[in-house]
């Protein structure tokens, strides 16, 4: 009989101590073959990435097995990785199971260069010496199609980019051709562009090397690109498990459901987006009914953008620049600019979404801020109620400032960890000196906080007490404190789950209906800037390259660009539904 | 690179001018009278005022000031007039006049640090003798301190909520808690009096000793000891924190865990991965350290009879000799400065993120 390459059987793992135990994976068991690759499916704590450290017996300290095996097959047998000693797991890390992390960012060593990090598991597992093992790491940079491999096996990893640093990460799993790859969230941080070739490269290096790999996400549309099974945990359980095709196709669990159907779509306009809890309360419902109920009909549409256009201008902008000088020397003289907003002009007409997309770096965070003047601009024109903007002092900005509000990305570190949220909110009303004294302002927070669907009793908890979704809410009710007519929302929701991201937006959706708010959103992904968009920006190297309304944009985007980015959206969808 | 030294080069010149100036004013708005202090209360008048002349204490502070950066300056203008404050004298001065004209010349020559009030000697051969003892008493100190202290915080990491970490913690406070003079005093009781048959220390010493049988100078290391143990144990323990606390933080980050699924092992993983950025904020704590015992070591010297800059600096003070003082102040400042230049080029050798 064949055994398969990683089985994993009734696996369980808790925290916590026997008073208190909290199960983070209950007896789940799935396998794995040879040249096969294994989605992972699930919201954060599901217990996905657990899994995957026990895999290689990396748990955290604190956390228990309380029951089950796992299996790796050795030739004609199976060892079982929980019962392995310190020495024996070293051999098996790095050598016959190998991973990739999330985090491209933070999970290479700064301070060692990115060649030696690769050679260095080449010299341990291969016993190469120091030539081979470095002529070995070039070969492995480039089949990662790294650019200019020898160049690059110097460098540091802070001298790269993102996309770079993740192709090194891959590059350092599989230089010892490993049996089986674990893939935890290796796209999560990345572009969407920069994803696509991601998963290109592991699809192949996985079918070139006959590898099972194992591919970890909160992202179906992701999993649709990359796996030929999928199983999709929810709270530390495994609640379907099926081939990819038949998850897309028929998916039998409402939770599957609500995962595939939380994904703004493409195709057509929704009044908002479906979430999880919708599938998980009404049973049996099924996706395209839930869609046709709150389908935007191409009437309705035209009506509605129609009746937009015709409502006032709230800010122009005019011929925006922001450079940032480049000094070098002795003297720090400057010798160029780094244009981040180059010459960019367009109008925001009142209670419209204008989206804003591109890939990092190409300056559309700068433009964000630079309308808000929270950068200054270079020169141009800023015109919001019949005043540039750019022209004023920060004092006499101060009043504009409780109009024009901004919620910024990360959630986790947008909030001061040392404040009540309730504070938190509180700060920019008694900083404008609004709603008269501190007791009706704190009447008024827990109004908002109530608004964005977090809970009275709640004001007085501190930041780390909430989930990135219910922080992201703290940050779009500290937006709101001032009653603001426009928000900037810079990425508000990249760094979410996509089940989460859904709830967000519909927030985001129904907070502009009831106040009629106008936003500009700012996204590198372009799924998610089209469903929530009347028109878009789409910016590169700090130009406009194309701006129009969202639906044209997508179904005929007139430059290279634009295409791209499109061709670059996961589309699990379409190959499967 | 050799920009980024030139930038902090003239950085750190603009510093010592600052401090040269604020140390000159301070001191010369202060009440006294070198004059009458160098002579004596019963010295008369005339020669009051012809030591005021030479010293070129009869001109406004401005003048004084001016005069004070010429003499401190390596290039420098000279009047021919022997009754100046300004007169070259290669006796007073050292070097030579390379440039002379009419009445005047420009010379070039090393600082001049002026001379003692009170035995005449030049200030730059007073700090020429007391300085290399301050250097051995702190370098002692601070090589006991980072050896000691970044192995013990090492261990006290790997052993985190043993009984040895706790132990090591528990030093390391009480370390960072006791006054300087207070373990020097202690110390010097202990291990050079009481025990000192057994350690063959004695209470107090100079690097420097003279022979009883009169055979000149000669150098007693056994006298090191004690002053550098003791000025050695606050940094020590801040070492000692520092490290474990900086190591702990790293070996949680999330490229220790990308090295430990590579499956290398636990000393390649604290040595290679770990170590090298742990150091970072230890190295930045040495240094202030280092510095800032290059300049206050006056307790320890003081108790141990350590013939340094501290003890000189004590010494001058009490005696109202303001160039000692003065000269004193600026060598500590230029040590400053360059220890700061030094461990900023250090920095860019750890981590590659800050090499410019």
């Amino acid at each position: 009989m064949n055994l398969p390459l990683l089985e994993i059987k009734n696996l369980s793992i808790s925290f916590g101590n026997d008073i208190e135990e909290h199960f983070a994976v209950s007896g789940i068991s799935f396998s794995i073959e040879k040249g096969e690759t294994l989605g992972v499916v699930g919201e954060s704590g599901s217990g996905k990435s657990l899994t995957s450290l026990a895999t290689i017996g990396l748990l955290p300290k604190s956390a228990k097995i309380k029951s089950g095996s796992i299996l790796f097959q050795q030739g004609e047998s199976s060892i079982d990785v929980l019962k392995q000693n310190e020495n024996q797991l070293r051999k098996l890390r790095g050598n016959e199971i190998a991973m990739i992390f999330q985090e491209p960012m933070t999970s290479l060593n700064p301070v060692i260069t990115c060649g030696e990090q690769v050679a260095e598991a080449i010299r341990l597992h291969m016993g190469y010496n120091k030539t081979k093992a470095k002529e070995e790491a070039i070969k492995w940079f480039n089949e990662v199609q790294l650019p200019r491999a020898e160049q690059l096996f110097d460098a540091y990893p802070h001298q790269i980019s993102g996309g770079q640093k993740q192709r090194v990460m891959i590059a350092m799993a599989m230089c010892c051709e490993p049996k089986l790859l674990i893939a935890d969230e290796p796209t999560t941080a990345l572009d969407v562009t920069v994803q696509k070739h991601i998963l290109q490269l592991i699809k192949s290096l996985q079918k070139k090397h006959n590898m099972g790999v194992v591919f970890i996400t909160h992202d179906l549309g992701v999993v649709a690109e990359i796996a030929d099974k999928v199983i999709v945990m929810q709270a530390g359980t495994i609640v379907e498990q099926n081939t990819t095709r038949n998850i897309f196709k028929y998916p039998a669990h409402p939770y599957t459901k609500g995962l595939l159907a939380c994904r703004p779509p493409l195709d057509y306009r929704l009044k908002r987006l479906p979430i999880v809890q919708d599938f998980l309360t009404a049973q049996n419902k099924e996706i395209s009914t839930v869609f046709n109920e709150i389908k935007i009909s191409n009437e309705e549409r035209t009506s509605q953008l129609k009746e937009l256009y015709h409502k006032p201008k709230l800010i122009e902008v005019r011929n925006l620049k922001t450079y940032f000088p480049i000094q070098k020397g002795l003297l720090k003289k400057t010798v160029d600019h780094v244009k981040a907003v180059d010459d960019i002009s367009f109008d925001v007409y009142e209670g419209e979404t204008l989206g804003l997309v591109g890939e990092s770096g190409c300056g559309k965070t700068t433009l964000g801020r630079s309308v808000l003047q929270l950068i200054r601009p270079t020169s141009g024109e800023v015109i919001y109620k019949n005043t540039n903007l750019r022209d004023l002092t920060s004092k006499e900005l101060r009043p504009f400032r409780k109009d024009l509000q901004i919620i910024f990305q990360d959630p986790y570190s947008s909030l001061n960890p040392r404040m009540r949220v309730g504070d938190a909110i509180v700060e920019p009303m008694s900083v404008h000196n609004v709603y008269g004294n501190q007791k009706v302002r704190k009447e008024k927070v827990i109004d908002l906080m109530e608004t964005v669907g977090l809970k009275a009793e709640q004001f007085n908890r501190y930041p780390h007490e909430f989930s990135g979704g219910q922080r992201q809410r703290i940050c779009i009710a500290r937006a709101l404190a001032l009653s603001p007519k426009f928000i900037i929302c810079d990425e508000s929701v990249s760094a979410l789950d996509v089940s989460v991201q859904a709830q967000v937006l519909n927030l985001l959706n129904d907070l502009k209906q009831q106040f009629n708010f106008t936003y500009i959103f700012i996204s590198h992904d372009l799924s998610v800037v089209k469903y929530m968009s009347d028109r878009i920006v789409v910016m590169n190297q700090g130009k406009v390259e194309e701006i129009g309304i969202s639906e044209d944009v997508y179904d005929a985007p007139q430059k290279e660009y634009t295409k791209k980015l499109i061709a670059a959206i996961p589309k699990g969808e379409e190959i499967y539904g | 690179m050799l920009s980024f030294i030139i930038r902090r080069l003239s950085y750190g010149f603009l510093v010592l001018l600052g401090v040269l100036t604020v140390v000159f004013f301070i001191f010369n708005i202060l009440p006294g009278d070198p004059a009458r202090m160098m002579l004596g209360q019963r010295a008369d008048q005339e020669a009051i005022d012809e030591i005021n002349r030479e010293l070129g204490l009869d001109k406004n502070l401005f003048a004084q000031y001016m005069l004070y950066l010429n003499d401190l300056s390596p290039i420098s203008y000279h009047s021919k007039n022997a009754q100046d404050a300004s007169y070259y004298s290669e006796s007073k001065y050292g070097g030579y006049l390379f440039l002379e004209l009419e009445n005047s010349g420009i010379a070039l020559k090393s600082p001049y640090l002026r001379k003692s009030y009170q035995t005449k000697k030049n200030v730059s051969s007073i700090l020429f003798e007391s300085l290399p003892e301050t250097a051995v008493l702190a370098v002692a100190a601070i090589l006991i301190a980072s050896f000691f202290g970044i192995f013990l915080g090492l261990l006290s990491a790997l052993q985190k909520d043993t009984w040895i970490d706790r132990l090591l913690l528990f030093i390391a406070t009480s370390g960072m808690a006791l006054p300087s003079f207070f373990v020097g005093i202690i110390f010097a009781w202990v291990f050079g009096f009481l025990l000192s048959d057994y350690t063959g220390l004695s209470m107090t010493g100079s690097l420097y000793e003279v022979d009883d049988l009169g055979r000149g100078e000669y150098i007693n290391w056994a006298n090191l000891v004690l002053p550098a143990l003791t000025l050695g144990i606050r940094p020590l323990a801040v070492v000692i924190q520092l490290s474990r606390n900086s190591l702990l933080e790293v070996l949680s980050k999330d490229y220790i865990r990308t090295a430990k699924a590579k499956g290398l092992s636990s000393s390649k993983l604290i040595f290679k991965h770990a170590m090298q950025n742990a150091l970072n904020p230890v190295i930045t704590a040495i240094s202030g350290m280092f510095a800032s015992l290059m300049a206050g070591a006056v307790f320890v010297e003081i108790i141990f009879s350590w013939k340094g800059i501290g003890w000189e600096i004590v010494n001058a003070l009490e005696k109202y000799d303001l160039p000692i003082v003065m000269g004193s102040v600026l060598i500590i400042a230029v040590i400053f400065v360059c220890i700061n230049i030094i461990v900023d080029i250090l920095y860019g050798v750890l981590d590659p993120r800050v090499r410019i």
